[in-house]
């Protein structure tokens, strides 16, 4: 087994694989390359990334994107319809608000309307935008990410392997992954321990980016129907065969605090609330 | 696709281990960065007191220290590149990690090569980051799927450790760059 890890898409991510030393070595390499590539099109704060570019574009314009970003955007407004709203990745504004993001070159901050389309994906990789407003990809791109490489892992040959971006992981293989939860109330220690196999979990709280901001408490967590931050001391599990959609999904069950909630059957997935 | 129930670990919560990970020790990260170097020189650098002072201006941060752990790597005579040793501290995690340089002082990679938490306030104490700091190269018998899990929670910002990469950019240029 080897396990590298680097810093991308603001966190770390740690690779694992077993097989043949040499074949793993260029495998997790071209794993970390996939990463590496997400982290350029997906950033909030990089003027040349797609995000930024959508953000940026007048209401009618159409841009063609790399094919990587039109998936994670078409993906996000499924999540969306599928949860009524919960998931929003147009919530930007209230981040940027928030000084959990920075304003993209002094811009003046678009104000948050909950149910406002602000882009459509139109035939691949077209994404039209029609109103004015940001998003961040923040809650789904790192389970995107955490997909794609493991795809580069299977095509590199690797048998079995783990990729874990900041806590959104994915196993494969005949392996059992055990992973470690943590406490909300004290997240150096686990509050739960499960084994994965073939599939992914990933879990969001609000325990490391809540904090004070002017007279009230906010967090990198919103819900998207009102745009008020999620600052409630849980932690929110999600397992589903694909990590994006793991990834999207806690922030559905952490707005709706139901970890039965209709999106999560519906896409083949499983919550748990600690 | 084989689904599991979830195991509930009670127990673990009294006088569990603090997370932590080894991924590689600094002779594994120097030969996965410079793949085609014949050797590799240690060639530490002490700054002066204006290169502290460029190294600000250049990262933006304080230069922190006067001593950098530097290794050369060649292939015969020729300079391939350097890598960088280093360690930062975040809210409660203690990271080792090593940076890749091109001759020209440009960032080729990053490489984490451990990665270890305390459960509170150990972190501030130098008692307890000295058990670990500059002992990169000394293997533990930490390899994922001998015992150690991999960590799901919140997502913990890596900020200090892209200003660490950020700093050593900054030193490389104002001491290394040929």
């Amino acid at each position: 087994m080897m396990r590298r890890a680097q810093p991308w898409l603001g966190t770390l991510v740690d690779i694992a694989a077993d097989g043949e030393q040499q074949a793993v070595s260029q495998a997790i390499t071209q794993a970390f390359a996939e990463v590496a590539l997400m982290h350029r099109l997906m950033s909030f704060h990089d003027a040349a990334s797609d995000i930024s570019r959508l953000n940026r574009a007048a209401p009618g314009e159409l841009l063609e994107l790399n094919p990587h970003t039109w998936q994670v955007l078409r993906l996000a407004a499924q999540m969306a319809e599928l949860s009524q709203g919960l998931f929003n990745i147009a919530c930007a504004p209230r981040l940027v608000d928030w000084l959990c993001l920075p304003r993209p070159d002094d811009a003046e901050i678009p104000s948050y309307q909950p149910a406002l389309a602000v882009y459509h994906c139109e035939r691949e990789p077209l994404v039209r935008k029609l109103a004015h407003g940001w998003v961040d990809v923040g809650g789904i791109a790192k389970g995107y990410a955490v997909d794609l490489a493991v795809a580069a892992l299977q095509r590199a040959g690797a048998g079995s392997g783990c990729v874990n971006a900041g806590g959104d992981l994915r196993g494969f293989g005949d392996h059992d992954w055990p992973v470690a939860v943590r406490d909300p109330l004290a997240p150096g220690r686990a509050a739960a321990q499960v084994l994965l196999r073939d599939e992914a979990l990933a879990t969001s709280a609000a325990y490391f980016s809540a904090r004070r901001h002017g007279d009230r408490q906010i967090s990198a967590l919103v819900d998207g129907r009102s745009g008020e931050p999620l600052v409630a001391s849980i932690s929110v599990s999600v397992r589903a065969p694909r990590c994006a959609v793991a990834d999207a999904l806690t922030k559905v069950v952490l707005a709706s605090g139901d970890a039965q909630h209709p999106a999560l059957a519906a896409s083949q997935a499983s919550a748990f609330i600690i | 696709m084989r689904y599991q129930h979830w195991i509930p670990l009670a127990a673990c919560a009294a006088g569990a281990p603090a997370f932590a990970a080894q991924y590689l020790n600094a002779e594994q990260a120097q030969k996965l960065m410079f793949p085609e170097a014949t050797a590799f020189r240690e060639q530490d650098v002490a700054l002066s007191l204006p290169q502290m002072q460029q190294v600000e201006k250049l990262a933006g941060l304080a230069a922190r220290s006067v001593n950098w752990r530097v290794v050369g790597a060649y292939s015969g005579d020729k300079l391939l590149g350097y890598m960088v040793l280093d360690d930062v501290i975040g809210k409660f995690e203690l990271i080792s990690y090593a940076v890749g340089l091109n001759p020209d002082a440009t960032v080729r990679q990053v490489e984490i090569l451990t990665y270890r938490e305390s459960h509170g306030g150990e972190i501030r104490l130098p008692a307890w980051r000295r058990q670990f700091t500059g002992k990169s190269a000394q293997t533990g018998g930490l390899a994922v799927g001998d015992g150690i899990a991999n960590i799901s929670g919140a997502t913990l910002s890596c900020t200090h450790l892209t200003d660490g990469v950020r700093r050593i950019a900054a030193v490389a240029q104002v001491a290394l760059k040929k």
